[in-house]
């Protein structure tokens, strides 16, 4: 059967005077679907991909050499501008490498408001993600279901720190401001219709025998792939390995609260689809868990090296007036000098900040790894040999931001 | 004879269907909306309600942008054709007893026929826009309507064999007692899900799949092309549902008992329609989209077989009901 | 398969599932907001467009132009000219933000050391030329007026201008530097 068709289709290539050739679609920088400004070059044969070659760049905005010329305070605002869905994240992870580096050690209260904001911001990307992903593959109202959900996290958000989206709420030795018990409470509230709300969507695409058959098999990178190709995240533990940074190199509070880490078994598209909507019912949980636990305390370490003085010891106290010029002219000026590598769990995958320091108070180099950008590299691997709405799919899955692939 | 009469009815019926497709949009808008909580359109009048009016007078005074490279006259005159389609196909609607321009003893293959014709509109549009988005969406749409074409037509021969007529007036009389969808629910279902490949509609909509082919084969078009694009779209919508209604539902027929005696026929007619169409929007706001494999796969693999057995099932019940003796 | 699963997917158990979700979501109210004519509040503390606080006693800018504020902010958007009066006073010519450049981190309200700078809450403040983002003092005290005046601005600095001793571990101790 198989020498017949082999025969049958060498025969007819042989009879076919007509050359055939791929054809190239360039798919984006503006397309619905490139979450962003990605831009893929694909060679279709047919509708099948023979090559795949994202190309990026389209959104860099130099934040790594940019903060060369930051002083540690100035830089949590470019921080906020890398994965913009969720700049909680970056925050904290700039934060805690900054802190590694100079040695501060963050008091309590404040590695519990941390992990409560990080988690926050988890949902809020797993959100978006999870409203864009559904609204490639074509169930639409997920989207909006999605976004009514995240328009009260972010006006919590809003509450906690004067702004929804680039928050710059995190500072190095704590946080910007202390949160209110009523704030503390709507949350809670929050957490405890937010599960009833993760069915609903659910209910709309998980068992959907459509949702089934675009994402099942679709995309698919095995375990020792995913970790060759440096992936990270909910897209490797899509693969089955169960590799996160708050469980491995706990930071905040990650260690003080129960949860476990969701991994999937195949690697496709549906797997990592499961493994982000576990998420959010951790991420639920460890909130819940870190408002009950939460202590009382102060929440900016004493590093006064490092740390902006008290407004009200800067107002009357000549020595604090001083150091607070000094502070914010020149940046921390005892920054040991050395270099650093310190990795979070931003809810795309590992974000880690590598920081040269040369005792100034700037950054002498600051590179950052961020997931999307390598998740990206890996694009032609998910994607080669399926069809073009499998890309589509394949793109979702891997829950990419340009802004944080570009810098 | 009554050519006067002829063109009185082809001018209600049209305009009817124009405004028709415009308020449809409103209604569909309006439906999704309050589905994914939101309103849907509120600005333009109370309610939103002039929208579609807006929206007319918008895309007509549109710039109706060409590409450089397009084909020109077939890309003038593709959505052209899809509009004269589908507003063809109105003709042989009976509305209600004895009201069609054309009372076609062919009616049933005279629509089938015309939504073939339809497909040319995707086609060419998608050829002669010389984009490759609108190319790939052109090739998808016309293998996507010729293959669901057959189930459509198949799910509509048990139909014809218990009526015993091509002539949708005649599909209708026949169903005075009961509606043919109790004793024909598999080509109901059949034909529902054609119809909505057939018009292109999600969870089918992979013509014009935003997400991968931007807006497929009139990604080139702006302006009142565009908008031709689109009332054929709906319009078709209306054409599929009033066949639905009209060889499954009992088509005007509505009970006859009680205060339901005194409703217009019309009425109920239209009742159903926008019942199906409502179907149409319910789907859209609640399922994701096929792939384009997987939605050949259904309609050969799947609805053309059912079809099929629907054929013969029909067939031998009939049959062994009112036996024929064969003669050797 | 078994036989239940076979059930389910013949009998579109969990398409009908997804139906009646968006059907009773038809029914209930919805979450839009119609924006221009349905105005949300922000947030105490929400960071908006600037302004420069009005000393309550005095009538005048608090400010002194010491420029740490435009040190600290981190797209340079604040720029600040003084100059010397005839007693040898420092005076502050001009104080102007160019607003669409500011990315509202806050951080200029933070490094103030006199509480003289300010993010109101007004955030709807778009217009058709880029001449007017560019904010001089006057209009910035302006702002204050408008948006800040009162309790509000007497509230902004006790709850939003940190760090404060309290948020410090060794609060009561005197702070060495």
């Amino acid at each position: 059967m198989e020498n017949l068709k082999d025969n049958l289709d060498n025969g007819l290539k042989d009879s076919l005077p007509i050359a055939t050739k791929e054809l190239t679609l360039n798919m984006g920088p503006q397309h619905p679907a490139t979450h962003g400004v990605l831009r893929l070059v694909l060679e279709l044969d047919g509708e099948t991909i023979v090559k795949c070659t994202p190309y990026i760049g389209y959104l860099h905005r130099g934040i790594e050499k940019l903060s060369e010329h930051r002083n540690y305070f100035q830089i949590i605002p470019l921080t906020d501008r890398l994965d913009y869905i969720a700049s909680m994240s970056n925050n904290i992870g700039y934060c805690v490498a900054v802190e590694k580096l100079f040695g501060i050690e963050v008091t309590e209260r404040s590695q519990f408001i941390r992990t409560i904001a990080a988690e926050m911001s988890r949902i809020l990307s797993h959100l978006l993600w999870l409203g864009t992903h559904a609204l490639d593959i074509g169930a639409m109202t997920v989207f909006l279901y999605c976004f009514r959900e995240r328009e009260k996290l972010l006006d919590l958000f809003e509450r906690l720190c004067g702004a929804r989206l680039t928050v710059s709420y995190t500072r190095v030795g704590g946080v910007k401001n202390d949160v209110t018990a009523e704030w503390l409470e709507d949350l809670y509230a929050f957490t405890g219709e937010f599960p009833m709300r993760v069915e609903q969507y659910e209910t709309l695409i998980d068992q959907n025998r459509i949702w089934l058959r675009r994402t099942k098999g679709i995309g698919v990178i095995s375990a020792e792939d995913a970790i060759n190709w440096g992936l990270s995240g909910p897209t490797l533990r899509g693969s089955g390995v169960p590799y996160d940074v708050r469980k491995f190199m706990p930071y905040a509070a990650y260690d003080k609260v129960k949860w476990e880490v969701p991994t999937g078994k195949n690697g496709d598209v549906y797997d990592r689809y499961r493994v982000r909507m576990e998420e959010f019912r951790q991420s639920n949980l460890i909130i819940r868990q870190c408002i009950e636990k939460i202590p009382s305390g102060p929440i900016m370490a004493d590093a006064p090296k490092f740390i902006l003085p008290p407004k009200d010891k800067v107002l009357n106290d000549m020595e604090h007036l001083i150091h607070h010029f000094v502070l914010i002219t020149k940046g921390p000026q005892t920054a040991p000098e050395g270099e650093i590598y310190v990795a979070t769990e931003a809810p795309k995958g590992e974000l880690g900040f590598y920081i040269v320091s040369d005792g100034t108070g700037k950054p002498y180099r600051m590179r950052i790894r961020t997931p999307s950008f390598v998740h990206i590299s890996a694009l032609p691997k998910f994607s080669e040999g399926s069809l073009v709405a499998d890309i589509v799919a394949s793109i979702g899955s891997i829950d990419i931001v340009l802004g944080e692939c570009d810098r | 004879m009554n050519i006067g009469i002829t063109a009185i009815k082809v001018v209600i019926v049209i305009s009817v269907t124009m405004l028709h497709v415009a308020y449809v949009v409103y209604f569909e808008r309006k439906v999704i909306g309050h589905m994914q909580a939101r309103l849907g359109p509120m600005r333009v009048g109370p309610h939103g309600l002039l929208q579609p009016i807006a929206d007319g007078i918008k895309l007509f005074f549109k710039e109706d942008i060409i590409p450089s490279g397009a084909d020109k006259p077939i890309f003038y005159i593709a959505p052209v054709i899809g509009v004269i389609a589908v507003l063809a196909s109105l003709a042989v609607i009976p509305l209600w007893e004895g009201f069609s321009i054309a009372d076609l003893n062919i009616g049933v293959l005279y629509i089938l026929a015309l939504s073939s014709v339809g497909a040319y509109s995707v086609i060419l549009a998608g050829w002669a826009s010389n984009s490759k988005y609108s190319f790939l969406g052109g090739l998808r749409s016309s293998a996507q309507v010729i293959s669901y074409e057959i189930a459509l037509g198949l799910s509509l021969v048990g139909i014809m064999m218990l009526s015993g007529s091509a002539n949708l007036s005649d599909i209708v009389r026949a169903q005075s007692d009961y509606p043919f969808v109790l004793i024909q629910p598999l080509a109901f279902f059949v034909f529902l899900v054609s119809m909505i490949a057939e018009t292109n509609r999600a969870p089918f909509d992979l013509p014009e799949a935003e997400s991968e082919l931007v807006a497929g084969y009139f990604t080139e078009y702006s302006g009142m092309r565009f908008g031709l694009f689109f009332m054929a779209e709906y319009a078709a919508m209306f054409i599929m549902s009033a066949v639905a209604t009209v060889c499954f539902l009992g088509g005007w027929n509505g009970p006859d008992f009680w205060v339901f005696s005194y409703v217009p026929k019309i009425a109920w007619f239209l009742i159903k329609v926008y019942a199906l169409i409502f179907f149409y929007f319910w789907i859209r706001a609640t399922l994701p989209r096929y792939r384009y494999d997987q939605l050949m796969g259904l309609g050969w693999k799947l609805f053309i077989p059912l079809a099929l057995v629907n054929i013969g099932v029909t067939g031998l019940v009939k049959e062994s009901s009112n036996p024929i003796v064969i003669k050797l | 398969m078994t036989a239940k699963e076979f059930i389910k997917k013949v009998l579109f158990i969990e398409i009908l599932k997804g139906l009646a979700l968006t059907l009773k979501h038809l029914f209930s109210p919805a979450v839009t907001r119609q924006y221009p004519a349905e105005r949300r509040e922000p947030f105490p503390g929400s960071r908006g467009l600037h302004a420069l606080v009005i000393d309550e006693y005095t009538g005048k800018a608090k400010c002194v132009g010491c420029g740490l504020c435009a040190a600290m902010c981190p797209s340079q958007c604040i720029y600040i000219y003084t100059s010397e009066d005839e007693d040898h006073k420092k005076i502050v010519n001009r104080y102007e933000i160019e607003v669409l450049r500011c990315v509202y981190c806050a951080l200029c309200v933070e490094a103030c050391p006199f509480g003289a700078v300010a993010l109101t809450e007004h955030y709807e403040y778009s217009d058709y030329s880029r001449d007017v983002f560019y904010y001089t003092k006057e209009r910035l005290l302006e702002n204050w007026n408008k948006y800040m005046a009162g309790q509000k601005g007497k509230e902004y600095f006790e709850k939003f201008w940190r760090p404060k001793s309290e948020d410090f571990r060794n609060s009561k101790e005197p702070h060495a530097s």
